[in-house]
């Protein structure tokens, strides 16, 4: 039913282009259907290069006494899609920019597939970007904007113009091939931009903050459209975002960075369900995780870590594996969804914000000591008055962090099966 | 329907449009000297400059000038010496706009890089801007001097004749000398364009694969025109206007060979008192710079579109 509407709004596009819900809906619709032609066509030029690998071997990249990037090791799989989750200035882009050849490495190995890039220039390496800012040339057309990079390889015209039409099919540019960049909404600006990536089948994508500046639904729907794109082609992408849900929802690993230096690269599941350090803890999560600073208590077989306004309790096993660190203090990573409001919880606090989202609820707690405690409950939990007195009681996973290091604390992998896991 | 009458008032006078008497006065007392400097300096010379057009000028002083009405635009513009001398001028032109415009671009991109000390380079690029056309002419009419101009010297006609008393190289020397004295401003509106030319659109086009004589004609002179026919209506308007350059180098010798229509009009009215004449000559200036000025209007009204 709703498709439907799509296709009728669709229909009068002649004289108003459709946007927001209606056009993207109605885009999903077409890829479906277009998305075989394409496939075809694109395993026709296909031969020219495969989906490579990206690796960084030891890279580091400085600009005078700033390093923006510190011996990053790490690898792009051919077919993969990795994204690059930091805050701003961490270096990602940077990163992405070293594979681009933007920049040159101050040392260590860049290397595209089987080859090393370090000294190949950026017109030579064979992969695509897409920029924050789409960066599409403001003279050219629609179509001659899809057409540059076929142009700037001296790709003959007959195949030119039929590469143009294949990609400008696929993402339903077709109606807009001879408008300028200035005559086009966000959404299509970045469509064209994906098209001008697309069109010569790069060994690799490379893309920086390609959603950014979009508004809040269009982004949810490209973000779809974009994981589609990437399964449909097989390509590789290396994806740059500062968003985390973005990170979650399309990346098939996650190489978090922060101030230039890898922090953790996994799958989605195990950088939320395994931080590696408390620093990713608190970046990965909406609210993030809270990190409580306390004292390991061990008292018995009830061992427990004692926090401003209470406790939190510890599985022996990971009541051990503090132990044998000799630590006097460990930061406790609680996620928001771990806690509840609870009469008979172990924690005091105060209520200070209630964020009331649809379906659930965000509650702010200040603690004795001052720190603030994010609490997630479902939407039919009583409201929270400001000012009440709490008591809060965590239920799921318990994370522990090293205070000096901040990396995290394990279990002895021996003495329990799921490490990691506390419980009350 | 008295109130809807003063309805109707309440809402003009709501309405920005709308002014009232008191704000109109207001406003046109705003602009009165502005109106008067223009009036005097301006208006006022260009209705008597037409107006002289139609007295012819009598042959001795102090007699009677004629009234002929049109005839003596029509004799004038129709004569071989007027279609001579704006046939100078728009050589002259030919000579300067495009090639200061292409050196003005290559000095702005070589000033461009990102270089240690690339600054003291723009500053040397852009000072003839700081130089006015009677100083530049001194310093050619120096170095092209036969016995002692070092020009001269290199170019090999040292105790010769001289480059400026040269029926075929005057112009072109009187134009080389205009070259560098507008080379400053060229530059220094090329390098702003240039300035404002997106890295990532040549980082995009790098990525691409576009080499970067590709990216230099694709992108950047793309990005670079409306300031390049900026410059090139600029430097047109400029070379109808030269004046200083020809007075101080050739005084439009030899043989009239650098005489452009602006010296022309100069020579007529103030060494022949050839009012009338001079006169016609200035209206035919002033249509043709209008025209171009019209031009130019149209022209960035239009580029509204080009903007991103």
């Amino acid at each position: 039913m709703r498709k439907d509407t799509a296709r009728d709004f669709s229909d009068g596009r002649s004289r108003r282009p459709p946007r927001g819900d209606a056009m993207t809906s109605d885009l999903t619709a077409g890829f479906g259907e277009r998305a075989v032609g394409f496939g075809e066509r694109a395993e026709g030029f296909g031969e020219r290069a495969a989906a490579s690998s990206v690796a960084f071997e030891g890279v580091t990249k400085s600009y005078g006494p700033v390093t923006a990037i510190e011996d990053l090791t790490l690898e792009a799989r051919g077919g993969e899609l990795l994204v690059l989750l930091g805050p701003s200035g961490c270096g990602k882009t940077t990163a992405l920019r070293l594979v681009a050849g933007l920049e040159d490495p101050t040392s260590g190995t860049v290397r595209i597939g089987d080859q090393v890039v370090n000294y190949v220039d950026a017109k030579d390496r064979d992969v695509a970007m897409v920029f924050q800012s789409y960066a599409l040339y403001p003279h050219l057309s629609v179509g001659r904007n899809i057409e540059f990079p076929l142009r700037a390889r001296q790709v003959p015209a007959p195949e030119r113009r039929q590469l143009v039409a294949t990609v400008a099919e696929s993402l339903r540019l077709e109606q807009l091939l001879d408008r300028r960049p200035a005559q086009l909404s966000g959404g299509q600006r970045q469509r064209v931009a994906l098209a001008r990536a697309i069109v010569r089948r790069p060994r690799a994508f490379l893309m920086d903050e390609p959603l950014s500046n979009l508004d809040a639904q269009l982004r949810v729907e490209m973000r779809a459209e974009l994981v589609e794109l990437h399964t449909r082609l097989g390509i590789t992408i290396l994806y740059v975002t500062h968003d985390q849900v973005e990170a979650m929802t399309m990346g098939q690993r996650i190489a978090i960075l922060n101030e230039g230096v890898l922090q953790q690269l996994d799958t989605p599941e195990a950088v939320y369900d395994r931080p590696a350090n408390a620093f990713v803890a608190g970046f990965v999560g909406s609210p993030p995780m809270n990190v409580i600073r306390g004292r390991p208590v061990a008292e018995g077989d009830a061992p427990y870590v004692a926090v401003p306004g209470g406790r939190v309790g510890l599985s022996p096993p990971l009541a051990r594996a503090v132990e044998d660190r000799y630590l006097s203090e460990v930061l406790v990573g609680l996620r928001p969804e771990a806690l509840s409001l609870d009469p008979n919880g172990t924690i005091g606090a105060v209520v200070s914000v209630v964020e009331l989202i649809g379906h659930e609820q965000h509650v702010a707690l200040r603690l004795p000591g001052g720190q603030l405690v994010w609490v997630r409950t479902g939407s039919d939990a009583p409201r929270m008055r400001t000012g009440e007195d709490v008591k809060i009681a965590a239920r799921g996973a318990v994370h522990l962090f090293d205070p000096q290091s901040g990396k995290r604390i394990d279990a002895d992998p021996q003495s329990v099966e799921r490490a990691g896991t506390g419980s009350l | 329907m008295g109130a809807r009458r003063r309805a109707r008032g309440a809402h003009a006078r709501r309405h920005p449009r709308s002014r009232t008497r008191r704000q109109v006065v207001a406003a046109y007392l705003f602009v009165l000297p502005a109106l008067v400097a223009f009036g005097v300096f301006v208006f006022y010379p260009l209705v008597k400059t037409a107006y002289l057009g139609f007295f012819t000028t009598p042959p001795a002083p102090n007699l009677p000038s004629h009234y002929v009405g049109l005839s003596q635009y029509r004799s004038v513009l129709s004569s071989s010496d007027f279609r001579d001398s704006l046939w100078r001028t728009v050589q002259f032109v030919l000579y300067t706009v495009p090639a200061g415009i292409v050196l003005g671009i290559g000095l702005a991109v070589l000033a461009n890089q990102r270089l240690a000390g690339i600054r003291i380079f723009r500053t040397i690029y852009s000072s003839t801007v700081a130089t006015s056309a009677a100083v530049a002419s001194v310093i050619f009419f120096t170095l092209l001097n036969p016995q002692v101009g070092l020009l001269s010297y290199w170019l090999g006609r040292k105790g010769g004749s001289g480059v400026l008393q040269s029926s075929s190289l005057a112009l072109p020397a009187v134009s080389v000398v205009t070259i560098w004295q507008n080379i400053g401003l060229t530059f220094i509106l090329m390098s702003a364009a240039l300035q404002s030319v997106p890295d990532d659109l040549l980082e995009a086009a790098r990525v691409d694969g576009a080499s970067s004589w590709r990216r230099f004609r694709s992108v950047t002179i793309p990005l670079l025109s409306p300031m390049i026919f900026f410059a090139t209506i600029v430097g047109i308007i400029g070379g109808f206007q030269s004046f200083g350059q020809i007075h101080i180098l050739t005084q439009g010798g030899p043989n009239n060979h650098t005489l452009l229509l602006i010296y022309d009009i100069y020579k007529q009215a103030f060494q022949y008192d050839n009012t009338g004449y001079a006169a016609v000559l200035s209206v035919a200036l002033f249509a043709i710079l209008l025209l171009l000025t019209f031009v130019q209007f149209w022209f960035f009204q239009r580029r509204v579109f080009y903007a991103r």
